[in-house]
C-alpha cells in the first residue's frame, strides 16, 4: 500500500474491518474461489468470527496499517456509513476533511493521495503501477480492504 | 382486459425485464444481480455526514480480540486516514 509508505511519518492510517460483502451465504462471487484466492467466509456472526476473519486477513498479506474491528452492533459502519468500502479523512481537529463515496464504483485513492499530497508534497516513484490506488490489488482477491504494495 | 390495460401491463413487463438485464450486465449475471439487490443495496448508505462534521467517536476491537479503543484516541494531533472494508 503506497499510500501509507509514502506518507505514514505524517499521516496516522487506521483500517476498519466491517461485516463482509461477499460472504458464502450472501452475494458470493465467482472471483472469491478462482486459483489460489479461496477467499470464502460466510457472514460472521459472532466478534469472534470477525476477530478470525480480519487476523486471517492481515496475517495473508503482512498487513502493516493499525487496525480495528468493528463491533457487532455495526456502530463503525453505521456511523460513517461505510459498507461495503470506503474512505474518509479526518483532519487534526477531529473534523471529517475528506468523505470518499462507497466503494467498489466509488471508493477512490487517488482522491486521498490528492488531499495528502497538497498538504504534503507529492510522492513521486519510478514505477508506479500502483499509485494513487490503494485498492488497486483488490479486486485479484476481492479484498474489499487494500493490499500492501509487496502483496 | 382493455386495451390500455393490456398495453400498461406488456409496458411494465418490459421495463422490468430491460431493468434486470441491465442490472445483470453491471453486476455480472443474473445471478450477482439478484445478490446486488438482496444483499448489497439494503446495506450501502449515503450516509449524513458531511466535510466539517466532527467525526463519529465509535469503539472499536484490537485484533487480539480483547482490547477495547475508541477512534478519538486515535486522532493525535495528525490527519487520520480511516479505510473501511472487509475480505471478500
Amino acid at each position: 500500500m503506497q499510500i501509507y509508505n509514502d506518507y505514514k511519518d505524517r499521516v496516522d492510517f487506521l483500517t476498519i474491518y466491517i461485516r463482509e460483502a461477499h460472504p458464502t451465504d450472501e452475494w458470493r462471487m465467482k472471483s472469491n474461489e478462482k486459483d489460489k484466492d479461496d477467499v470464502c467466509y460466510v457472514q460472521p456472526k459472532t466478534l469472534e468470527q470477525r476477530i478470525v476473519i480480519a487476523n486471517d486477513f492481515t496475517k495473508r498479506f503482512k498487513f502493516p496499517l493499525p487496525f480495528g474491528v468493528d463491533e457487532m452492533n455495526d456502530a463503525a459502519n453505521n456511523a460513517y456509513a461505510a459498507w461495503p468500502e470506503r474512505l474518509y479523512i479526518l483532519d487534526e481537529s477531529g473534523r471529517i476533511s475528506y468523505k470518499g463515496g462507497n466503494g467498489p464504483f466509488k471508493y477512490d485513492p487517488k482522491e486521498v493521495r490528492t488531499w495528502l499530497a497538497q498538504r504534503y508534497g507529492d510522492v513521486k516513484h519510478a514505477e508506479t503501477p500502483q499509485n494513487g490506488r490503494l485498492g488497486s490489488q483488490l479486486h485479484k482477491t476481492r479484498a474489499t480492504l487494500p493490499l500492501p504494495a509487496s502483496a | 382486459m382493455s386495451r390500455w390495460l393490456l398495453w400498461t401491463t406488456v409496458s411494465i413487463g418490459v421495463l422490468l425485464v430491460l431493468g434486470f438485464a441491465g442490472l445483470s450486465l453491471m453486476a455480472g449475471s443474473p445471478k450477482d444481480a439478484i445478490g446486488m439487490v438482496r444483499f448489497a443495496l439494503p446495506h450501502m448508505h449515503v450516509g449524513t455526514l458531511k466535510a466539517g462534521d466532527t467525526a463519529p467517536d465509535v469503539r472499536l476491537v484490537a485484533l487480539d480480540g480483547k482490547t477495547r479503543f475508541h477512534l478519538r484516541e486515535r486522532t493525535s494531533g495528525r490527519p487520520l486516514v480511516l479505510i473501511f472494508g472487509s475480505f471478500t
